[in-house]
């Protein structure tokens, strides 16, 4: 259990998700255990001795959003609503609670909300997330949850600009010091066409730890896989991408056989990619600029609703086509194949990039590199041309 | 629960028949389905499954009736002849519905008939019919005899004659398998039940029902167990097949193996090419995993499958559904009727050929020649033969085709099971193997007690409620709760309904200690501790430690509260509780 402890706090240091020392983890096995920062870590103990659930975590997240999300929200909110396809999917929505409600018994009120919830906002305590099954799972909702507030705050703040004090600053500071340079120099790709299986795995594996340790998305956001003739070798659903070994299912393309029941949701639309472009490495993400800017679309009094599953358009970013399409058995696999082959890269509307390999997995991680450089750029970009807007009506 | 609820109360020893309220307080501490039977038998909860003092509950839940996904199932509770333990079993198809649209929560039926019968039951009111024509009649002849009554539940001639591992079956060919329930119907003189309603079930709040539904949805298609294109929406249960064939846990030769390389005559892929394989489902199910042939007929589960298959070393498909068309129409349960000729087939040093099987099974069935023995199931069998041992099996009731020493979870949870060795309290392969809601692994006991306590309490919830687990490889209690929520116009927590579930597994517990269960009968068969599984391809199947296992027990113990022993530290719990 400790070395469990270990293993997550460690990945939450590495993923930068949350600030080096300002974290607790509990878990329940007989006896209760936790560690981390002192306060945090009671906090943690007490939150999860009130829930029927393995683990806890509580930590300050990296980056203020999500206590600035809190702040900016309407005084009788409970919850903010991202709208990324993950949170509409796997949270729903992510409670908030205040200071003030935190006062008597913060325990009691954070773990109220949990018993709800996959994770929660608490004002000047950070996000505080549970694993009913594992540690794991713990981690994966606190991961979930930071990305959403990521992903929500970029949107608003590009919507509606700076709200609060020392918001703008802690914004640029943001933008200065925590945005690391997307390359993919310096990494090793196997150049040639692989045959035999185990490169392949050798190959998924690498490139999958590239993946996170660019910062290109988060360790569990993604899927990944290679086609050798008849067969498609991926990764299995829920694996986190930098720990895919003995996570990966060689999937006939016939359906031969269903092993593969336990790949990845996106296996279908990985079988189509492979069937309508002949690639041979497909690589798929969630780099949060990306899932921002699909987000955004100027058409005006369209009469789509839920433009993440139901927009029938192909929209450019650049020269990147984004298109709608739900996870799994939704949509997505019949929207992305068609518009991926000439471009070897498209975006999923508020969910992340695809991008193909005809060759091997070298071109796919560049143009997931160039996808996310591209849409940070443009953010940027318009976050600007809207300050700049803003200066001059003042 | 704001909806006046009732409960059907049939004593057939005089005919009387009579509808009560249930309480409101009663439903929101119970539920439904399992949680409410298993409260219904306190106080009756020592007598012998055979007594006709004995009740049996059918009870659907809260949800049932309204459009809250894989909702409309029915729990039928009692005391099993078979194991001795309590016992409740959830079946799907169109009956529940009905029972619900008739008016009612639950039917709970005692005494004994002096000659056969059937219940009608419909929105206008309830009836006995006399049914001594149906008896001795199969299944099939049964539910076609009583097709214009609605839905029938009904016991072949299994249950007629005491197997004691005879199923109650749905008009559909969903069976109320396992404990033998059949049986005690069978003791009662209790042919079938037929049931027809035509009430809609009201929703308190239809938007947040409406969100709530959306969200569950959404999750089952972003599930590849559920929707994806290799889930069981796609090839029903038998999607296992490859899967456990390549995990090396699929019991094979009365589990001295783990791996049957003709395991492919039988997979998902295989059935649908050789029977044209439909789909079907249980009512208002969007996810329907039941196949039929083109023909028609019931196609079997993955555990069928296996067990006729893997199990008693047969290769051949047709040998399998005809095993499994048999057992539908006899009213007998799959995997405890494989796994006894499995046992018996060891203990004689030859496993039944596909040639023998249905003669074997139409002998159980009638208790003639062999079948005489092999209806009491694989312990007794195996006692009566000297060799215990060969009976693979916890407190009686036969393991499926999860082999423990490829999933450590599952051996702690086959041991806890409050009904015996069955797969679907803790459900444990849903993370060790499906990797849902995330992966475990399955070769280590950490944190394992910890994990099956949780998951048995949430799905003592989730069948109280009663929901199919087959919604829970994508959605979760939460949104569950929600569902719950919606249609009572009350507020339910996850929390709460896991402790509800917390109640209701106790509950069990008590009552089965109270009939003499102890740790010693929370126990795997010996060989998993001594035999290896069948290692290869980069699997080791080495067998269980047992002191890892012994230890991780007891954690499970005192994680519930218990002593040690297993044993409760007072007498006091039912008094405690609603
Ligand atoms: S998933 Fe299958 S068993 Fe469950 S309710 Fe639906 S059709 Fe019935």
């Amino acid at each position: 259990m400790r070395s469990l402890i270990a293993k997550f706090a460690g990945k939450l240091h590495r993923d930068r998700s949350a600030v080096q020392g300002r974290v607790g983890i509990a878990v329940q096995d007989d006896v209760m255990i936790s560690e981390g920062a002192p306060d945090l870590s009671r906090l943690t103990v007490d939150v999860l001795s009130r829930l029927s659930c393995l683990g806890v975590v509580a930590a300050s997240p990296s980056l203020p959003f999500a206590e600035f999300l809190l702040r900016r929200a309407n005084a009788d909110a409970e919850a903010i609503v991202p709208l990324d396809t993950e949170t509409r999917t796997f949270l729903h929505d992510i409670p908030i609670v205040r200071r003030a409600e935190l006062a008597g018994d913060p325990a009691a009120a954070i773990a109220a909300l949990l018993s709800n919830r996959k994770g929660v906002i608490a004002e000047g305590v950070g996000i505080v997330a549970s694993g009913p099954v594992t540690l794991e799972q713990a981690y994966i909702h606190y991961s979930s949850v930071f990305h959403a507030c990521y992903v929500k705050y970029l949107l608003d703040v590009l919507q509606d600009g700076f709200l609060l004090p020392g918001e703008e600053d802690a914004f640029r500071d943001f933008r200065k010091t925590s945005l690391r340079p997307l390359t993919s120099e310096e990494l090793f790709f196997s150049a040639s066409h692989l045959d035999d299986p185990e490169e392949v795995l050798a190959e998924i594996r690498t490139v999958g730890r590239y993946t996170v340790q660019r910062g290109l998305v988060d360790s569990f956001f993604g899927n990944i896989s290679y086609r050798v003739g008849e067969t498609i070798f991926i990764s299995q659903t829920a694996a986190s991408l930098d720990e895919l070994a003995g996570c990966i299912d060689p999937v006939p393309m016939d359906n031969r056989s269903t092993t593969g029941i336990t790949a990845s949701s996106e296996l279908l639309a990985h079988r189509r990619i492979y069937e309508a472009t002949g690639a041979r490495a497909i690589l798929h993400g969630h780099p949060k600029f990306a899932v921002v800017m699909s987000m955004l679309c100027e058409e005006k009094g369209c009469p789509v609703k839920d433009c993440w599953k139901d927009c029938p358009n192909v929209r450019m970013l650049g020269d990147t086509p984004v298109v709608a399409g739900e996870i799994g058995a939704g949509g997505l696999a019949v929207r992305v194949p068609p518009v991926i082959g000439a471009p070897g890269k498209a975006i999923v509307y508020g969910h992340g990039v695809f991008t193909i390999g005809r060759d091997g997995f070298e071109e796919a991680f560049r143009s997931m590199v160039d996808v996310e450089s591209r849409c940070r750029e443009e953010y940027f970009r318009r976050l600007d041309a809207r300050a700049g807007r803003q200066s001059k009506s003042e | 629960m704001s909806l006046r609820e009732h409960i059907l109360i049939v004593d057939l020893s005089s005919g009387r028949m009579r509808r009560e309220e249930i309480s409101p307080e009663f439903l929101g501490t119970y539920l439904g389905g399992r949680g409410l039977g298993v409260r219904l038998l306190r106080g009756r909860h020592t007598l012998s499954p055979f007594d006709p003092s004995m009740p049996v509950v059918f009870a659907v839940g809260p949800l049932c009736g309204t459009p809250a996904p894989t909702s409309a199932r029915i729990s039928v509770v009692s005391r099993s002849p078979l194991t001795g333990t309590v016992y409740d079993c959830s079946a799907g198809g169109r009956f529940a519905w009905r029972l619900r649209a008739a008016g009612l929560l639950a039917i709970l039926v005692e005494g004994r008939s002096a000659r056969p019968v059937v219940l009608a039951v419909t929105s206008a009111g309830e009836e006995l019919l006399p049914a001594s024509d149906l008896w001795a009649k199969g299944v099939g002849d049964t539910v076609r005899a009583l097709s214009d009554r609605g839905s029938v539940a009904a016991i072949g001639p299994a249950g007629e004659n005491g197997v004691l591992f005879s199923s109650i079956m749905m008009g559909e060919g969903n069976a109320v398998g396992r404990g033998g329930l059949g049986a005690v119907l069978g003791m009662k003189n209790l042919k079938a039940v037929t049931v027809d309603g035509d009430r809609v079930m009201p929703v308190a709040d239809r938007e947040r029902f409406d969100r709530a539904r959306a969200d569950v949805l959404r999750l089952f298609r972003a599930s590849p167990v559920i929707f994806g294109e290799l889930g069981i929406s796609e090839y029903g249960t038998p999607a296992l097949v490859d899967l456990m064939r390549q995990r090396r846990m699929a019991p094979t030769e009365n589990f001295r193996r783990t791996v049957f390389v003709g395991a492919g005559a039988y997979s998902g892929p295989t059935i649908r090419a050789a029977y044209g394989a439909k789909k079907e489902g249980c009512y208002g199910c969007p996810i329907r995993c039941k196949k039929r042939a083109s023909d028609g007929r019931p196609l079997p589960e993955y555990e069928t499958v296996s067990h006729f298959g893997a199990l008693n070393a047969i290769a051949d498909l047709h040998s399998i559904v005809r095993s499994n068309d048999a057992c539908n129409d006899l009213g007998m349960d799959t995997i405890t009727a494989a796994a006894t000729l499995s046992a018996w087939g060891e203990a004689r040093g030859r496993f039944p050929s596909p040639e023998e099987i249905g003669t074997l099974l139409h002998d159980i069935a009638h208790r003639r020649g062999e079948g005489i023995l092999l209806s009491e199931g694989s312990r007794r069998v195996a006692e009566a033969l000297g060799m215990p041992g060969v009976s693979m099996s916890v407190k009686s009731l036969e393991l499926p085709a999860y082999d423990p020493r490829g999933a450590y979870g599952m051996a702690l949870a086959y041991v806890t099971s409050n009904r015996g060795g069955c797969h679907l309290r803790a459900y444990p392969i849903s993370h060790e193997i499906l990797r849902k809601p995330v992966a475990s692994d399955r070769f280590s006991f950490s944190g394992k007690a910890r994990m099956i306590k949780i998951a048995e309490d949430t799905n003592a919830a989730v069948d109280s409620l009663v929901a199919c687990k087959f919604a829970f490889f994508g959605a979760s209690i939460e949104e569950y709760a929600e569902l719950l929520s919606a249609v009572t116009g009350e507020d339910h927590t996850p929390q709460g309904l896991k402790e509800i579930g917390e109640r209701v597994y106790l509950t069990e517990r008590f009552y089965n200690a109270e009939n003499g269960f102890t740790r010693a009968d929370d126990d795997l068969p010996a060989r998993f501790f001594s035999e290896a599984g069948s290692s290869g391809e980069g699997i080791d199947v080495p067998p269980i430690d047992r002191a890892r296992f012994g230890e991780e027990l007891t954690k499970y113990y005192r994680i519930r509260g218990l002593r040690d022993d297993g044993s409760f530290p007072d007498g006091g719990f039912l008094e405690r509780q609603p």
